[in-house]
């Protein structure tokens, strides 16, 4: 599904990711856990190129993201996204929110989107909010309706950009509730993010990484129990 | 000692008619300046933040040029000057709705251009993970967001670019400023004719802003 060659980013002069090299298969849940500034949220901004990759290649589902001759809007339909801070249109209604890329993207029609909006609203838990503007809304409501925008294109792969650390404790259970739910669906899911309990629960691997690299990848029960690196450890007995 | 100074209300009733005529031509100079301003100055505002330098350069020329010049000088250059260069004379009235149009723009720009970068690069990211184009983002997800802030700074340069076409006196544009003037030449009763023309002046700056404040309450969510 996602393929990444030898993949290197620079801001300037400062090199935040180095030679990442990393396959997700359809259907997996991928997880990335790493320090801040570990180059995590770079690395999956490059996978729908909100960043532009400095050499090396990104291959998602089975088109070169580099690509100049491939059209970047069709891999972010394919590629959905969910932010930390959520990024909802405030001047939209959660179901325009969610409808605006089935009408202007799909080119669907009004009914027929809006059916698909209330349908993925429903299954977010929101299908009384449809006409409720984001202000109106908690942290945990707008991080589901912005699952629901992302889902309402279709996508083959969602990639979670720290998807709770926005949210109060008290509302990080229903978002990742609902991503689960995804997961056992069968979604293909790249998370980035520090929730273990999610990572054990739904996640077939998990990710370290640190200072540009990926230090070490395994089955979540492995990395959390028996991590092989020091890096890994010392991350983990912090966060844990 | 008496300035033999005599207040006559009667001199102001008798100018409305006539100062009336001079109102229609400020407002009518006033809508289509700006309106030529607004398309001027959301195209360059836009110029200014787009991601090829040579237009980004292009917009900040204009903008930096009108700025940097008084307005007098504009409109006597597009009446007085233009009509050399291009060999036919311009009727006031366009010259004046052009100088207005070409000087709100600049300010217009800026406008447009301070509002658009005031709205998170998340929404533009948001925009672009659903598959919009560049320009679909700024159509449907920036723009609208960026209207509302627009509000009250276009409100701010409607009503300077109205007092602005008090100079166009300088053309013989015959808007109120200008018919003051005339009256004045006729009856020489400044103090009532200008007081007149400042109230006149005051009304219509008033009505724009609160056009502008029912407008702002409507768009409030």
């Amino acid at each position: 599904m996602i393929e990444i060659r030898q993949l290197h980013k620079n801001f300037g002069s400062l090199e935040v990711l180095k030679n990442i090299d990393l396959t997700v298969s359809a259907g997996e849940v991928t997880v990335i856990m790493g320090p801040s500034g570990s180059g995590k949220s770079t690395l999956l901004r490059c996978i729908n190129r909100l960043e532009e990759i400095t050499s090396g290649t990104v291959i998602v589902d089975g088109y070169d993201v580099t690509d100049k001759a491939t059209d970047i809007n069709f891999i972010r339909t394919e590629a959905g996204m969910v932010f930390q801070q959520f990024n909802l249109f405030p001047h939209m209604t959660t179901l325009g929110n969610v409808t605006l890329g089935p009408l202007k993207v799909r080119k669907m029609n009004r009914k027929e989107a809006e059916n698909l909006g209330r349908e993925l609203l429903a299954k977010v838990g929101l299908k009384d909010k449809a006409d409720t503007y984001p202000d109106h809304l908690s942290g945990g409501q707008k991080q589901r309706v912005a699952i629901a925008r992302a889902l309402a294109l279709k996508p083959k792969v969602i990639l979670f950009d720290e998807p709770t650390s926005a949210l109060d404790p008290e509302l990080v259970g229903e978002v990742l509730d609902v991503m689960k739910q995804l997961g056992r669906e069968g979604m293909t899911m790249v998370v980035v993010t520090h929730e273990m309990g999610f990572a054990r629960e739904v996640a077939d691997r998990v990710i370290f990484m640190d200072e540009g690299v990926i230090i070490e990848e395994g089955p979540p029960e492995e990395i959390f129990t028996h991590p092989r690196h020091e890096r890994t450890r010392s991350f983990l007995g912090k966060v844990i | 000692m008496g300035t033999g100074f005599e207040f006559k209300f009667s001199v102001i009733w008798e100018s409305i008619p006539i100062l009336l005529t001079g109102v229609k031509l400020t407002i009518f100079i006033t809508a289509f300046g700006l309106l030529m301003g607004f398309l001027l100055g959301t195209t360059t505002g836009l110029m200014k933040i787009s991601r090829n330098p040579l237009i980004r350069r292009l917009g900040g020329f204009y903008i930096e040029s009108v700025r940097g010049t008084p307005l007098m000088v504009q409109v006597m250059f597009i009446y007085f000057g233009l009509p050399l260069a291009i060999g036919t004379r311009i009727p006031p009235i366009v010259a004046g709705i052009t100088a207005i149009g070409i000087n709100s723009g600049a300010y217009i720009a800026e406008i447009v251009r301070g509002t658009f970068q005031s709205i998170e690069r998340g929404q533009t990211e948001a925009g672009r993970s659903i598959g919009l184009t560049h320009f679909q983002t700024l159509y449907y997800v920036i723009w609208p967001q960026a209207f509302k802030r627009m509000i009250p700074p276009l409100g701010n340069q409607f009503i300077i670019s109205l007092k602005d076409t008090s100079l166009l006196v300088v053309v013989g544009v015959g808007e109120l400023t200008r018919t003051g003037q005339e009256i004045i030449a006729a009856n020489f009763r400044a103090f009532e004719v200008w007081l007149a023309v400042a109230v006149m002046y005051f009304i219509m700056t008033m009505s724009i802003a609160k056009v502008l404040n029912i407008i702002e309450r409507r768009l409030e969510i």
